[in-house]
């Protein structure tokens, strides 16, 4: 078989992928032996070959791993199905559930409010508040509208018990809460505030 | 030559314990396949930024969808499909204006003829330590056609199989035959007068001499 240039060239990738008929490879083998311009064809795409394929020649940026790593971390270990996973979702739900419960409780062992105005307040001062046991409000010491024998508590006791803050001395007390003293000077404590309304 | 592919075995049943819930193992199932991923990133966008992030992005995109491999096939081909699709997605959404062919323009018959008869002098792989001497390889293998670059790279630098790369990019493998003999016999041209042209910036030799010398 007699083969020319222009086959040879055409054939030259199968010949480096050894993807020949046995009597064409031997012509063309035939033909590179006489032909030096085909042979530096041949010679040339071999080398190609050899050095594009050397792993030296395409070479991952430095620090491709570990940037990968991070922007992978989140979708596999943040939805990873772990003990450790799992155990926070059980602690989280535990807490939820607690704090409802105790919410529950809390409300209702609480005491009936004394009257319909009955509500927490919103800011609530830092000194003790004085309660009557037959009122229906709590009053920063010294408050006209107190009457009767009255007592000092905290005001988280006063609503516990079902006081309502004053309207009048609460009002103002609990816009200055924390910021004012409230006048606690002559109060007389077990004394009759009757006629002081 | 590039580490040799994990077994098919060992890979189906490390992705079977991933799809059953151990998500960790994925970068074991990965790790092999980094450096490919991103050299078929860049052989498409030829832009090193561009093809890391795009190389991850196809890593996600394995991890989301390893429910949908099938174990028949190997995982290096189908994650090699994936990262060609990311890649080429952004080169679409990135460079609109680049077209590509529906139809082969051009002609397929196998015939090309090279443009450098002379004789090759034979570059050592020692020559690819000199970084000039890879960037003018690289530089060769970025003129080329998007469509030899892919089977350039699918073939000689990851060494597919023919019939892989056929199904990797869709073609016949008649196709794949005739853009890999024009793809390495660009190469050729293109590396021969370019490489002699750098010698006269390196004085390391007689005028005319190749650096790899």
């Amino acid at each position: 078989m007699v083969i020319k240039c222009d086959a040879v060239l055409s054939k030259i990738s199968d010949y480096l992928e050894d993807d020949l008929d046995p009597a064409v490879k031997r012509a063309m083998e035939g033909h590179l032996a006489q032909c030096r311009p085909c042979r530096a064809v041949l010679e040339g795409a071999t080398n190609v070959v050899a050095l594009y394929g050397d792993e030296n020649m395409f070479s991952l940026p430095v620090g491709f791993h570990s940037r990968l790593r991070r922007r992978l971390a989140d979708r596999v270990e943040g939805q990873r199905g772990s003990w450790r996973g799992w155990l926070v979702s059980v602690a989280a739900t535990g807490a939820l559930a607690a704090l409802v419960l105790f919410t529950t409780v809390r409300d209702r062992f609480a005491p009936e409010p004394r009257t319909q105005m009955s509500q927490p307040a919103r800011r609530l001062p830092e000194r003790l508040v004085a309660v009557a046991d037959g009122g229906k409000t709590f009053h920063v010491p010294g408050c006209p509208y107190m009457h009767g024998k009255y007592r000092m508590v905290t005001p988280e006791e006063a609503i516990r018990e079902g006081y309502a803050p004053c309207n009048r001395c609460m009002s103002e007390a609990l816009r200055t809460a924390g910021s004012v003293e409230p006048d606690f000077e002559g109060l007389e404590i077990a004394s009759s505030a009757t006629g002081a309304r | 030559m590039p580490s040799p592919d994990p077994s098919h075995e060992d890979e189906a049943a490390l992705i079977g314990r991933i799809q059953r819930g151990e998500r960790e193992l994925f970068y074991d199932l990965i790790r092999p396949y980094e450096r490919r991923v991103f050299v078929i990133a860049f052989t498409i966008l030829r832009n090193e930024a561009d093809a890391e992030d795009a190389a991850q992005e196809a890593f996600l995109k394995a991890l989301k969808h390893l429910a949908q491999f099938r174990s028949e096939s190997r995982f290096s081909t189908w994650l090699i499909q994936v990262a060609i699709n990311e890649a080429r997605q952004r080169q679409r959404k990135n460079h609109p204006e680049i077209m590509q062919p529906i139809e082969d323009q051009e002609n397929e018959d196998g015939t090309y003829t090279p443009r450098d008869f002379a004789d090759w002098r034979e570059i050592p792989s020692e020559a690819l330590e000199r970084k000039e001497i890879r960037e003018k390889l690289i530089a060769a293998f970025g003129s080329l056609a998007q469509k030899y670059r892919e089977i350039f790279v699918l073939r000689d630098v990851e060494h597919l199989s023919i019939e892989d790369a056929a199904r990797v990019l869709g073609i016949s493998a008649g196709a794949v035959k005739t853009r890999l003999l024009r793809a390495r016999l660009m190469l050729r041209d293109l590396l021969s007068p370019g490489l002699e042209g750098i010698s006269a910036s390196h004085s390391q030799g007689p005028k005319g001499t190749r650096p790899w010398s």
